[in-house]
């Protein structure tokens, strides 16, 4: 790869995420409802007492010099005080963020090992059973609501069976000392096995409800894009030359079959970043998704507009390893 | 196949050897919210002041029949109108043993008076919940007196929400440190915050007993209490119907079923402190004329909807006030008589009926379209129109400003019980809950009288008045005050829960 070409690339992101602080500014400014009424609520307060509410938020400034300040202090590492929690954004976010990529990385995990084999084999056994069955999982799971689903296995897994918990990250009875934040990799280090195993039971329901309706997709994705290339004349040749069916399939074809796969798997994991706000709700899961939206709600704008940074910097580098991962896995595809 | 089988064999023990058992004496509340902050002087929110009530307390608190009672504070007398001293209790003391002083209590309200009292230039957002309160200082080694500006007879009923800090504790971890760390006099002590995830309270073993008047007195029964934060409902449920918590708030009337039928819960309901009520816009061209607003409120079958959608967990109200609230009286019932409403419409010129629309947020989507219903068949053709709850209140709480809309289904909170911050806020003329646009400068005058007058038996006598001058006026349709509901394990012993949503854990037991 080029490295000029790579930064070039890299630079290019700049704009992007200039376009989106502004556009996300000007949004959240433009929807109605007064930050500093909802603080206040129903309870008495003095005109003077409102102004001073309003200038401790920052909020008694121009709107342009709002965000001008915004940005100079954004480049600088602080995104501002948080209304609600009455401390930096960066650390609320930062508490969060460990927990909604935790889940997104389980969940992909859970949607890969499902999908590529299924999708695979899917194509290698064209319209038998076993293919009719793999599209028939990948149609519900891309129809199922992931609240339904949640709340599916709450009943069956947590209520009926006990077999796993409805919410949380961990148990009351296990302390873990956060060294990463994330909790499967902090309960290894610590050498706590139990605590493992009580992290992976937690995450267990909401990883598979997370990861399920990605599964499907990615699954259609792979059999489709299997298919095709099954179709090319090296494989036809490679079929004549009297290679192994396995090693035609695993190793000239799938390398191939994957690249799409590669890339909707990318744009899909910047959507759970950003989109699992439901899942996380449902099983009382710390993370970044129901915290923005809670900030949504109560026009918490520092919050907001931080995570809305976040996410866009999140999907705008996704892309940008996919297309790495393009080159890598085809070098007929250049940056 | 089989080798499958044995690895989903063996995942299976691994997992299960991994579920400890929880300790048998840890309580686990599932809550709907997490607290913004630990800071009991830096926030206005109703939930985050249930958590923190279990770890600092307030001069005064309220029994389970929601009587004030002393906590903090021994004794309390009103000096003038404008002058409360309060006499500190002895012997209370905080989670690092040091003893809680007169001075921690001056500290701890001129911390929320002050401005700029909370470093970096920023004041309380508490400030204003304390009215005309201008200073409090110390009389003698165990006496705070406030001095107002001027007569507030609710002083007492607003102090069970401000909670009493330690001055040493503050001034060493700052504001900023106060977010996330506690040390209050409660009893419990904070173990440990995860954010997003739970709040851990040990008990506090010092713990001076509480307020004697709401007994048992003592330190708390159980080692840990444990806030799960659960924010949507049915997870909730589930929770407590597998045994992973033990307590549950905001229970769904559509749950007191499953709850009671399975055997290892139970439902427990206290009287809210939220009145429900239909505003109508009285600027507008349709509500200005009394005859359709008591047309509106004849088309209304309270009782009926209180039993079929809220599940009979609701006190039907005349006027604004709750039945638990100080001056609430017997009223005249504005009777459901679809007829007497059709009629009325009529009369007013709409003998054909009239199309509105009710606004309401989402929450209220099942009731406001069963009101609706029986506005229509009233002669209102009702349409429901579902909102952001701040969009709604931007554009209905204009405070004298003009307003669009036709009716809206809407509420205000009275933690207090005392009329003062749910009459006028509701019906004095611009005031900011206004929502009905209502003006009358007879009721204004009698509002401000009843303020600030001292004499209770008089002050309960002028809010009869004012509540009969709305029942005349109609300016809402006012409906009910639904109850709180628990889910509470059958485990559980002892838990009271109160109108003001405070979660006292202290006298709870786990069987």
């Amino acid at each position: 790869m080029n490295p000029a070409k790579f930064f070039q690339r890299l630079l290019q992101l700049a704009p992007v995420l200039l376009g989106v602080s502004f556009i996300a500014f000007m949004m959240l400014a433009m929807t109605p409802g007064d930050p500093v009424a909802l603080i206040i609520g129903e309870h008495a307060a003095t005109p003077e007492q409102i102004e001073t509410l309003r200038r401790d938020l920052g909020l008694n400034q121009p709107l342009l010099q709002r965000f001008a300040s915004f940005l100079a202090d954004a480049v600088t590492g602080n995104f501002g005080t948080s209304f609600y929690h009455r401390r930096p954004v960066a650390e609320v976010i930062g508490e969060r963020l460990p927990a909604t990529i935790e889940l997104s990385l389980v969940a992909l995990i859970v949607a890969l090992v499902t999908s590529i084999p299924l999708g695979v084999l899917a194509a290698i056994r064209k319209n038998t059973i076993f293919d009719r069955i793999a599209t028939l999982f990948s149609l519900v799971g891309v129809s199922m609501p992931g609240f339904w689903l949640g709340i599916l296995l709450i009943m069956i897994f947590a209520v009926n069976l006990q077999l796993f918990p409805v919410a949380g990250r961990i148990g009351f009875s296990h302390e873990v000392d956060p060294i990463t934040g994330f909790m499967l990799i902090d309960t290894l280090l610590h050498r706590n096995f139990a605590a493992f195993g009580e992290t992976l039971r937690y995450i267990a329901l909401p990883a598979v409800t997370l990861g399920l309706p990605m599964a499907a997709i990615l699954m259609r994705v792979t059999r489709t894009s299997m298919l095709e290339v099954l179709q090319q004349d090296y494989v036809t040749f490679a079929n004549a030359k009297g290679l192994k069916p396995r090693r035609i399939f695993f190793r000239h074809a799938l390398k191939n079959a994957l690249i799409p796969t590669v890339s909707v798997a990318a744009i899909e994991t910047g959507s759970l970043l950003g989109g699992n706000m439901i899942v996380e709700t449902i099983f009382g899961w710390p993370g970044l998704g129901r915290l923005v939206v809670e900030s949504i709600f109560v026009r918490n704008y520092p919050l907001v507009q931080a995570a809305v940074l976040l996410y866009a910097v999140t999907y705008v580098l996704l892309n940008f390893i996919a297309d790495i991962l393009y080159t890598l896995l085809n070098p007929r595809v250049k940056l | 196949m089989g080798t499958f089988k044995h690895l989903m064999l063996a995942s299976m023990i691994a997992l299960g050897s991994a579920i400890s058992p929880t300790f048998a004496q840890d309580l686990i509340i599932g809550f709907s919210k997490e607290g913004e902050t630990l800071d009991p002087a830096n926030h206005r929110n109703r939930e985050t002041e249930t958590l923190l009530r279990n770890v600092y307390e307030g001069l005064l608190t309220r029994d389970a029949s929601m009587k004030l009672v002393p906590e903090i504070a021994e004794s309390y007398e009103q000096v003038s109108p404008t002058i409360y001293d309060f006499r500190i209790r002895k012997g209370i003391r905080f989670h690092d043993g040091s003893d809680l002083t007169a001075e921690d209590v001056r500290f701890t309200f001129e911390r929320i008076l002050k401005e700029g009292a909370m470093g970096d230039g920023q004041t309380s957002p508490r400030q204003g919940l304390l009215g005309p309160v201008t200073g409090v200082e110390l009389v003698d080694a165990n006496t705070v007196r406030f001095n107002l500006s001027e007569p507030w007879p609710i002083l007492p009923a607003m102090l069970p929400n401000q909670q009493i800090v330690s001055k040493a504790f503050v001034e060493k971890n700052g504001t900023a440190g106060m977010a996330t760390q506690a040390m209050g006099s409660g009893p419990f002590s904070l173990g440990e915050w995860r954010r997003g995830e739970a709040l851990i309270l040990n008990r506090f073993d010092d713990y001076f007993g509480g307020s004697p008047e709401v007994p048992p007195v003592g330190r708390a029964c159980v080692d840990r209490a444990i806030f799960r934060t659960i924010p949507e409902t049915a997870s909730r449920v589930a929770a407590l119907l597998s045994g992973d918590v033990h307590i549950i708030n905001e229970l769904p009337n559509s749950s007191i079923r499953q709850i009671q039928a399975s055997g290892v819960a139970d439902v427990v309901e206290v009287n809210g402190t939220r009145s429900f009520f239909l505003a109508m816009n009285m600027q507008g061209e349709i509500f200005d004329d009394i005859r359709v607003r008591q047309a509106a409120a004849h088309a209304v079958n309270k009782d009926l909807l209180i039993d079929k959608i809220l599940g009979g967990s609701a006190a039907r109200i005349e006027g604004i006030l709750s039945p638990d609230a100080f001056g609430a009286s017997e009223l005249p019932q504005v009777g459901y008589d679809v007829e007497k409403a059709r009629a009325l419409l009529a009369e007013a010129g709409y003998p054909d009926g009239i199309d509105i629309t009710l606004d309401a947020e989402g929450a209220y989507r099942d009731m406001a379209e069963a009101i609706a219903s029986m506005l229509t068949r009233a002669g209102f053709r009702t349409s429901v129109a579902i909102s952001e709850t701040t969009m709604l209140t931007q554009k209905w709480r204009t405070a004298g400003g003009p307003k669009s809309g036709d009716m809206w289904l809407s509420s205000w909170g009275n933690g207090s019980l005392d009329p003062f911050d749910i009459f006028a806020p509701t019906h004095a003329t611009n005031d900011r809950g206004n929502s009905a646009g209502y003006s009358n400068p007879e009721l204004d005058k009698l509002l401000a009288a009843a303020a600030i007058e001292m004499d209770a038996g008089k002050r309960a006598e002028m809010y009869h008045r004012a509540e009969m001058t709305i029942v005349a006026d109609q300016p809402y349709v006012y409906l009910w005050v639904p109850r709180d509901i628990y889910g509470v394990s059958k485990r559980v012993e002892g838990f009271h829960p109160s109108a003001d949503s405070r979660i006292l854990l202290h006298d709870v037991c786990l069987k």
